[in-house]
């Protein structure tokens, strides 16, 4: 390209012109710098400012606030950088946390707790740290961004994977060691609750479970059955369920080492013997996260299975196609079936009736694949895709596949 | 005559045979449990129920009926006739007239007989049953020709040795076939066993008109329930499986055979009655249980079933699912010419499996377990019963009291579906200015699903705390858009009403009470004017409580013309919704909706008027397209002119 | 060999109706006794022996239970563990979690404590018991599973992943044998001072928007809400179509 500035005069004349058709697309195509014929900068001042919500114009004269760019994503990266250290000196007391660290990071169960753990300390007099336990082998880069003044991280080969009973002669030792005012668990499934029913056991405290409102005095946990809050005072072992406080996001804190020596392991009663493959398609239904659904609307079944299988998705069916014998009754999804509870349904070829609507009540997202677009399910759904489930189900098997492939070679590369 | 005397002593010999197979007979029916019958009544009453009751039910068939009036009406006269002259030497001419006279009638009948078998039904049993008009035309022939010298038409001694033993070979069959196998279990067995059974009948209601369609209740406590071996069953019942003459009809009428499901009703009274005996099933020539085409295990054709008066049924003679089957919807006990009760032994097999054995197949066991812990099959919380009422300003009886009619919402309350009927009901009641309350969340699960899933101890629970809660208010009718809680509401709570909490209580199915009030002029109707409309007759409105004309009434007050499907009244098919069938759900060759829904499009119909939110909910279940399938009340809803103030 | 097993079994709670029930994981308890042990399963219970759910466990085929007759309010700790003690076990099954009072789902682990015994949480299932150590399957989340041995005896509690219960039929729940121990126990002190309430549904979070600026948190405050009816495409190419579904899976974190 040549040095030499052009002009189009159509286009500046369009761009002058508000009234023209074409303007917008013009005006807004002008981006960075504009140069006027003698190279001069220009600037556009039909384009400064914004249109604000009640339709007049504004011009915002706060720089780096005002438009939404890329500008504007560095500066806040900027503000992240520069959170406020929350620093604890010579704590009085600590509460340890004990994250699940499902895959080596803190979950958002694990941040809520740490969040919690803070505004405990707050409501206790004295100066109190939050002290978090990792076992294994751990991923997680921002202990400080979530809030853990205090880092104990036992990563010895014994604690890895299911341990127990390592875990917990640990945390005894912590016990004696710190002699924490509170021990906050996760009441997860992941071994939060586990591993905190074996410590109160252990210390002969009694906590409490399934706790969700919690101050330093005042603690609600669900009893019952989950029929029950019961109100009482704050034991010292917490088992506490999600969202029971808000995550850190505020400040920075020091996540400073602590060492804890001298645990001696011995022998445990339950030896691990790794995970086992569970295949997507043994999943019961009801349990099942992600359900790729077959109706009425499904001609390929070897098709329909194929793509379920490279989805990793649980297959359910409509009524009609159990009835029709594609699938077996137990993969019947609606209130006549199994009531599922899964995250994303994916319906291809389900027009929706009522009883199938009911029992998919408790889907999050509902994904509808079908040729009627005034369908009952296409209500229902977040997105719909109106066409052949054919030709669909090809496209999105291929994408798998394209992705598996990927991720594949993104290992290999890795290793 | 040659050897005068043999005749006679054939009849003696084969009938002292009859009458010892008889009591052997009447022995094994002795296993059964006690039943208190009044047998001289019962026995008085016979002969009025074979001619009026039985003859009503043969009649639809008019060839069977005349046929089978010719041969056992001629047979009857001429067996007593002939151990008058045979056996006490009668020899009137008139009496000999008279006895030539019946036997010519059975031979005419006889042969009307042998006719139908020459290209029998596929219904019908064949092996012994084949060679019974045969039987009875040699019995006719035989006493005709050894007759007509005693008559005098042919010269004594006529014919010689040689006729002499053509003719007692011909008495030895003939009165082999129809005295011996009386007692013995041939074919004839259904005579004798027939008798008796409209004589000792457990529902002797059913005689003249009467409709007793309840279940019995089962008795609670004790060392097992319900029928587990064939000694279980009420002596009576056993008397009535032997009755069965395989005509088949059930088997033609029973939507589960037709549906490729493991049931041939006929099938199982047989199965019983070699229960009863002993022994294996290879003697039966009629259509098995279907068995589906892709399973064909060994052990399952005819000739594997084997049992006796005390093993288990379900251990060797019939398999669970074949009592799984049925829908309990009566078009077999309604079509039987020999008033069997198939629907009582079906459930009282039903009771063993799932009050003694917990075996109730597929989602039985959580739709029982459901209905203990919340009242209602689905498991929903018992105080959002009223949840749909929401917004209809409906009174509770808690706070009113009283009321003319009480709206029993049944648990249609929960199903999106079925609330649509019951608002479109309230809106005919505010029309028409009915003083109604409902029991809110008072109420609960009528009990039928867990009476035909055989749980009869939930079944009388329910029973027992729903009369415990209506016996607190008052009110003069109770309506109810629900077949099957009408049915309960009306036949079998009353065995559990000891308060008398429905006495002098009218109980109404929604479609009778609707056309009371468009009858009184209470509702003002625009006239339909849609495209053709059927009517699908629910079992458990009409077999069971014999309401086939208030909702025709109704459809016809609205200008509607009815095209009635060809299987429709008493005759109507179910819809598979019944019986607990839709939870059990035992996999068959089609759906039973799905031939439902043909029949409704045979008749070109574009919608089908239904009365009954079970039948709505399967026959809706078909795959579109379709016709449309509405409750009486939403149509009547549809139609109403509502008044302005 | 078939193991001494005991299921301890508590009262239920429908949670629905309210209605006291068979419990789910503790029915899920003995089924996985019944396939261990069969006849010989003892089951246990720590209360009143004339409830009437009892009746519903023992419909599920067992000759007879025994009961140690406690008062409702009574801590079932000391007398279960007395009586274990006395007892050869090799495996105790419970459920998980109580459906009435506490539900703290600490008797396990204080009842292991006691015992000296190892405890095993969340079993799905028990598959093997070979030479004293027995195979366990332990149900992780969305249905994945691990497996771990642990030497006899132990005590297992008891997932929703296990088996189901099997059906209860009325006839043997009413001829079950009630063996009835007479057991003191002591009142729960530290319950006394807790105030329970009907549970009170919890609130969702939502999404807080932390806006630096006043025209962010403007903005946060008048954008159109999320929800109401979903995206439809209807003209688009196949693939497109796909990309969309897929890239709303992935947003969804359900591939991996």
């Amino acid at each position: 390209m040549s040095d030499i500035i052009r002009r189009d005069p159509r286009r500046e004349w369009i761009a002058r012109n508000r009234l023209h058709p074409l303007h917008d697309s013009v005006a807004n195509a002008v981006q960075g710098e504009v140069r006027g014929p003698s190279g001069l900068l220009r600037k556009n001042p039909h384009q400064v400012g914004f249109i604000g919500p009640n339709g007049l114009k504004r011009i915002d004269r706060l720089k780096g606030n005002a438009v939404v760019g890329v500008g504007n994503k560095r500066s806040a990266a900027n503000q992240e950088a520069v959170l406020p250290l929350h620093k604890v000196d010579n704590p009085d007391f600590y509460i340890v946390v004990v994250p699940d660290m499902v895959g080596g990071r803190l979950s958002g169960h694990d941040k809520d707790i740490l969040g919690l753990a803070h505004t405990m300390v707050s409501t206790i007099e004295g100066n109190g740290a939050v002290v978090a336990v990792c076992f294994g082998e751990s991923k997680e880069t921002h202990y400080d961004l979530a809030g853990v003044d205090r880092l104990i991280h036992l990563s010895a080969s014994e604690y890895e994977g299911f341990a127990p009973e390592a875990r917990l002669t640990a945390l005894t030792h912590i016990e004696a060691q710190l002699a924490p005012k509170h021990w906050l668990f996760p009441d997860s499934i992941h071994g939060g609750s586990d591993l905190g029913s074996r410590l109160a056991a252990r210390l002969g405290e009694r906590p409490a479970a399934q706790a969700w409102q919690v101050s330093g005095e005042q603690t609600v946990c669900r009893g019952g059955g989950g029929s029950l809050d019961i109100s009482r005072q704050t034991p010292r072992i917490l088992m506490l369920l999600e969202e029971c406080g808000e995550a850190i996001d505020e400040t920075r804190h020091e996540a400073l080492a602590i060492e804890v020596d001298g645990i001696s392991v011995s022998e445990p009663a339950l030896q691990d013997k790794g995970l086992m493959d569970v295949d997507p398609s043994a999943i019961p239904l009801a349990e099942a996260e992600f359900i790729l659904s077959a109706g009425n609307g499904i001609h390929n079944w070897d098709q329909f299975h194929k793509v379920a299988t490279v989805l990793g998705a649980t297959e359910g069916a409509s009524r009609v196609a159990v009835d029709d014998g594609f699938m077996p009754r137990f993969r019947q999804v609606g209130a006549t079936g199994t009531w599922v509870t899964a995250r994303v349904y994916l319906a291809v070829g389900i027009s929706g009736a009522i009883q199938h609507m009911q029992g998919i009540g408790q889907c999050d997202k509902v994904v509808a694949i079908n040729t009627d677009a005034g369908c009952d399910m296409v209500k229902r759904a977040a997105l719909s895709v109106i066409g052949d489930s054919e030709d669909i189900l090809a496209e999105l098997m291929l994408l798998a596949q394209a992705r598996k492939k990927g991720s594949q070679e993104e290992q290999s590369d890795a290793a | 005559m040659v050897i005068d005397w043999l005749p006679s002593i054939l009849i003696v010999v084969l009938l002292a045979l009859g009458v010892i197979g008889a009591l052997r007979r009447i022995s094994l029916w002795r296993a059964g449990q006690p039943e208190k019958v009044n047998l001289i009544a019962g026995l008085m009453a016979m002969p009025g129920r074979y001619l009026n009751d039985l003859h009503h039910v043969v009649e639809r068939d008019k060839y069977m009926s005349r046929t089978h009036v010719a041969t056992a009406g001629g047979f009857v006269l001429s067996m007593v006739l002939v151990i008058a002259v045979y056996v006490f030497h009668v020899e009137q001419k008139i009496v000999t007239w008279l006895l030539l006279g019946a036997l010519v009638l059975m031979l005419c009948g006889a042969f009307f007989v042998f006719k139908r078998r020459l290209n029998p039904p596929s219904r019908l049993s064949k092996g012994p049953w084949m060679r019974l008009p045969k039987s009875l035309i040699t019995f006719a022939l035989t006493f005709i020709v050894l007759t007509l010298p005693v008559a005098g038409v042919l010269p004594e001694g006529f014919g010689g040795v040689l006729l002499t033993l053509i003719l007692s070979v011909g008495v030895i069959v003939g009165l082999g076939e129809l005295l011996f196998g009386m007692g013995w279990g041939g074919p004839m067995k259904h005579a004798f066993a027939g008798a008796l059974h409209l004589a000792f009948h457990r529902r002797p209601e059913r005689f003249g008109g009467g409709r007793s369609t309840g279940l019995k209740p089962a008795q609670l406590g004790g060392e097992s329930h319900g029928v587990a071996k064939p000694s279980d069953f009420k002596w009576n019942q056993l008397l009535g499986f032997d009755a069965c003459v395989q005509c088949g009809k059930c088997e033609a009428m029973c939507p589960a055979f037709a549906a490729g499901q493991p049931l041939n009703p006929k099938k199982l009274i047989q199965d019983m009655v070699v229960g009863l005996a002993g022994g294996t099933d290879a003697k039966y020539a009629g259509s098995p249980h279907p068995v589906r085409k892709t399973g064909k295990e060994p052990g399952k054709e005819v000739g594997h079933a084997k049992g006796g008066a005390n093993n288990i049924i379900t251990a060797g003679l019939i398999e669970a699912d074949t009592l799984w089957s049925c829908t309990t919807c009566r078009a077999c006990v309604e079509e039987c010419p020999m008033m069997i009760e198939h629907v009582d032994a079906i459930v009282d097999m039903r009771r063993f499996l799932t009050m003694e054995k917990g075996d109730t197949p597929n989602k039985g066991s959580e739709v029982l377990e459901n209905i203990i812990a919340t009242d209602n099959p689905n498991g929903y919380a018992p105080s959002s019963r009223t949840n749909w009422s929401a917004d209809q300003n409906l009174p509770v009886m808690k706070e009113k009291k009283q009321a003319d009619v009480l709206f029993w919402v049944s648990d249609g309350a929960f199903d999106m579906r079925s609330q649509r009927i019951l608002r479109s009901f309230v809106k005919l009641m505010k029309a028409a200015n009915v003083d109604v309350a409902i029991l809110g969340d008072e109420e609960r699960d009528s009990g039928d699903l867990a009476r035909r899933l055989g749980d009869d101890a939930t079944f009388q629970s329910l029973a027992k705390r729903n009369l415990a809660t209506l016996s607190q208010y008052s009110f003069k009718k109770i309506v109810t858009t629900d077949p099957h809680a009408y049915h309960c509401l009306r036949n079998e709570y009353a065995d559990f009403d000891t308060e008398g909490a429905l006495k002098g209580v009218e109980v109404l199915h929604h479609t009778t009470f609707l056309n009371q009030l468009v009858q009184a002029g209470a509702l003002k109707l625009d006239t339909f004017k849609g495209g053709k409309v059927t009517y699908h007759d629910p079992c458990y409105l009409g077999r069971y409580n014999g309401e086939y004309d208030a909702p025709r009434d109704l459809l016809r007050s609205l200008g509607i013309e009815v095209a009635e499907m060809e299987r429709s009244r008493f005759r109507s098919r179910c819809c598979g919704g019944g019986g607990g069938a839709p939870i059990t759900d035992i996999p068959g060759e089609r759906r039973i909706a799905d031939m439902r829904m043909e029949d409704v499009t045979a008749t070109g119909a574009e919608l089908v008027a239904v009365g009954c939110q079970q039948c709505t909910a399967m026959l809706e279940g078909v795959v579109e397209p379709r016709p449309e399938v509405k409750d009486i009340a939403e149509i009547l809803a549809g139609q109403l002119i509502e008044e302005v103030h | 060999m078939q193991p001494n097993v005991v299921s301890l079994i508590s009262i239920g709670r429908h949670p629905q109706s309210g209605r006291a029930r068979r419990a789910e994981q503790d029915g899920r308890g003995v089924e996985l006794g019944l396939k261990l042990a069969g006849e010989k399963l003892s089951v246990l219970h720590v209360g009143n022996p004339e409830e009437p759910v009892l009746r519903q466990y023992a419909g599920m085929g067992l000759p007879a239970m025994t009961v140690l007759k406690q008062d409702e309010t009574a801590d079932a700790v000391p007398a279960l563990s007395d009586y274990l003690q006395q007892e050869k076990i090799d495996i105790v099954l419970t459920g998980v979690r109580s459906e009435s009072g506490e539900s703290s789902g600490m008797v396990p682990y204080l009842l292991a404590e006691k015992l000296g015994w190892p405890v095993v949480a969340r079993v799905a299932d028990i598959v093997s018991i070979k030479d004293g150590v027995a195979e366990v399957l332990l149900a992780l989340p969305r249905g994945q599973r691990r497996s771990v041995t642990v030497k006899l005896p132990f005590i297992a509690s008891v997932d929703n992943a296990a088996a189901p219960a099997r059906q209860s039929a009325f006839g043997p729940g009413q001829r079950v044998r009630m063996e009835s121990v007479n057991t003191h126990g002591e009142v729960d002190q530290i319950r006394v001072d807790w105030q329970e309430a009907p549970a009170k549904p919890r609130p969702k979070r939502l999404k807080t928007v932390k806006a630096k600026t006043a025209a962010d948190r403007f903005k946060a405050a008048t954008a159109k809400p999320q929800g109401g009816s979903g995206k439809v495409m209807k003209n688009e190419s196949a693939a497109e179509k796909a990309k969309a579904i897929f890239d709303l899976l992935i947003e969804e974190n359900v591939i991996r």
